[in-house]
């Protein structure tokens, strides 16, 4: 194991010297998973690029849009003002994201670009349509979350684009999300199914499934039964998001219980969404 | 792989060292500096050991690199408190016998700080102790006198004045 550590001052200067290296190169956010992977011999890089100092970490917000910069951390997205009414899903899986000790360091862009099927943040933003920030050699380009993300481990980043933030729209005041995730034990684990929505009252409906196949995914059919029919639909759709994934089998749990998961979280994210838009909309 | 030169703050003492750049704090505190207070385990997050306080903020030693903390403030168990002057979180455990092997201590006392640091004034629910202490685990499972300790640190913790409270 040896590597260099490398400490750009600048977003451009850690572009090029990834540039020159490829793939010898990786960027390193907070280091909660790639750390793991290099000591486990998964990975060896020769470099390291840090993206600590470049002003990545903070979340703001704009007259009609929050943006999360890729090196907030998950404790920092938990305790955010503006994360605890319409947009809590947000903290609901930021804050079941590790022990504190990792949400202290673990990023929000890292939770992405990592690309893990059960990462936790991921559903959340694809209900909240995100859209992915990347600077590369050639400039800027921001496309939306759910075309970034590709397969397990896989995203359309090319090795000299760093992800400099997320964003999405502020949801209308009738609104709310919902992020709900099993596990085979409370705390310290990774989803066994998680599931996020997020509903507008007399508008959309948005539903995302992560952890049950080769990366996470939004259930349309669900979705489109929820816009047309609303809140007498919500086990219906339950049942349709479950048609939709096609779950693995593995060490965590069967198809078949994944299956069932899926339905009942659906069900449950959809009616805790509309709960809590009647409760802020009395 | 060329060592680097790293300053760190530790305990509020300036280091000067010449690091590997792959080289955890965890290795740093143990290996280089002979502060074992800080224990080594799974390596990979899970169990919390290793927990020291980064900015004031409790993280994992074991797989935060030593050059992830430069210019940054670190926390041990060796800086918090010591026998004539214990901090209220050592008070508190040894008088609820909320020690078994020990093993886990220093990472239980310094996830709590971090935690009872963040909500000043408010005295935390059992569940909220439990949801907190999560990530750090007791291998002698006797976490409900763990928890019964922490409550009460956080109840002498708000009796303090502030400037004690800040400084402790």
């Amino acid at each position: 194991m040896g590597f260099s550590f490398h400490r750009p001052d600048t977003i451009d200067a850690a572009i090029s010297f990834a540039g020159v290296h490829g793939e010898d190169a990786r960027f390193i956010a907070g280091g909660t998973d790639l750390i793991i992977q290099i000591n486990r011999r998964r990975l060896a890089p020769r470099h390291l690029i840090s993206l600590a100092g470049l002003g990545l970490d903070r979340i703001s917000e704009t007259s009609g849009e929050y943006v999360i910069g890729a090196m907030a951390t998950h404790d920092a997205v938990v305790t955010y003002p503006g994360f605890q009414h319409e947009l809590i899903a947000l903290a609901e899986a930021s804050a079941v994201i590790g022990g504190r000790q990792v949400r202290n360091i673990a990023t929000v862009g890292g939770n992405i670009v990592n690309a893990s099927p059960a990462a936790d943040l991921v559903p959340v933003l694809l209900t909240l349509d995100a859209v992915v920030e990347l600077r590369g050699p050639a400039g800027a380009r921001s496309l939306p979350l759910d075309r970034f993300l590709v397969e397990r481990g896989r995203t359309v980043r090319r090795p000299d684009e760093i992800l400099t933030s997320v964003r999405f729209a502020k949801p209308p005041t009738a609104s709310a999300t919902a992020f709900l995730k099993a596990g085979r034990r409370k705390a310290m684990e990774i989803s066994v199914i998680c599931v996020a929505a997020h509903l507008v009252r007399g508008g959309k409906a948005r539903i995302a499934v992560g952890a049950a196949a080769s990366r996470t995914v939004r259930v349309r059919d669900a979705e489109a039964l929820v816009e047309r029919q609303g809140a007498g639909a919500f086990h219906e759709a339950g049942r349709l998001a479950a048609a939709e994934v096609t779950p693995i089998d593995d060490v965590r749990a069967s198809a078949r219980y994944r299956d069932l998961l899926v339905a009942a979280l659906v069900e449950r994210a959809l009616a805790s969404c509309a709960e809590r838009i009647g409760k802020a909309n009395p | 792989m060329t060592r680097q030169a790293l300053d760190l703050t530790i305990n509020g003492e300036s280091h000067q060292l010449a690091v590997e750049p792959h080289w955890s704090l965890l290795h740093v505190l143990r290996r280089e500096l002979g502060m074992t207070g800080t224990k080594e385990n799974c390596l990979e997050a899970e169990c919390g050991v290793c927990t020291v306080l980064l900015d004031g903020k409790a993280v994992n030693a074991c797989i935060l690199l030593a050059e992830q903390c430069r210019g940054r403030s670190i926390v041990t168990i060796e800086g918090l408190g010591d026998p004539e002057h214990l901090h209220p979180l050592q008070s508190a455990f040894i008088e609820h016998g909320a020690v078994q092997c020990g093993y886990c201590i220093p990472a239980m006392i310094l996830t709590a700080k971090s935690f009872l640091d963040e909500r000043r004034g408010h005295v935390p629910s059992e569940a909220e102790v439990r949801e907190a202490l999560s990530g750090t685990l007791c291998r002698c499972t006797g976490y409900q006198k763990i928890v019964e300790a922490v409550i009460a640190a956080a109840r002498q913790l708000n009796s303090w004045p502030e400037e004690a409270r800040r400084a402790s």
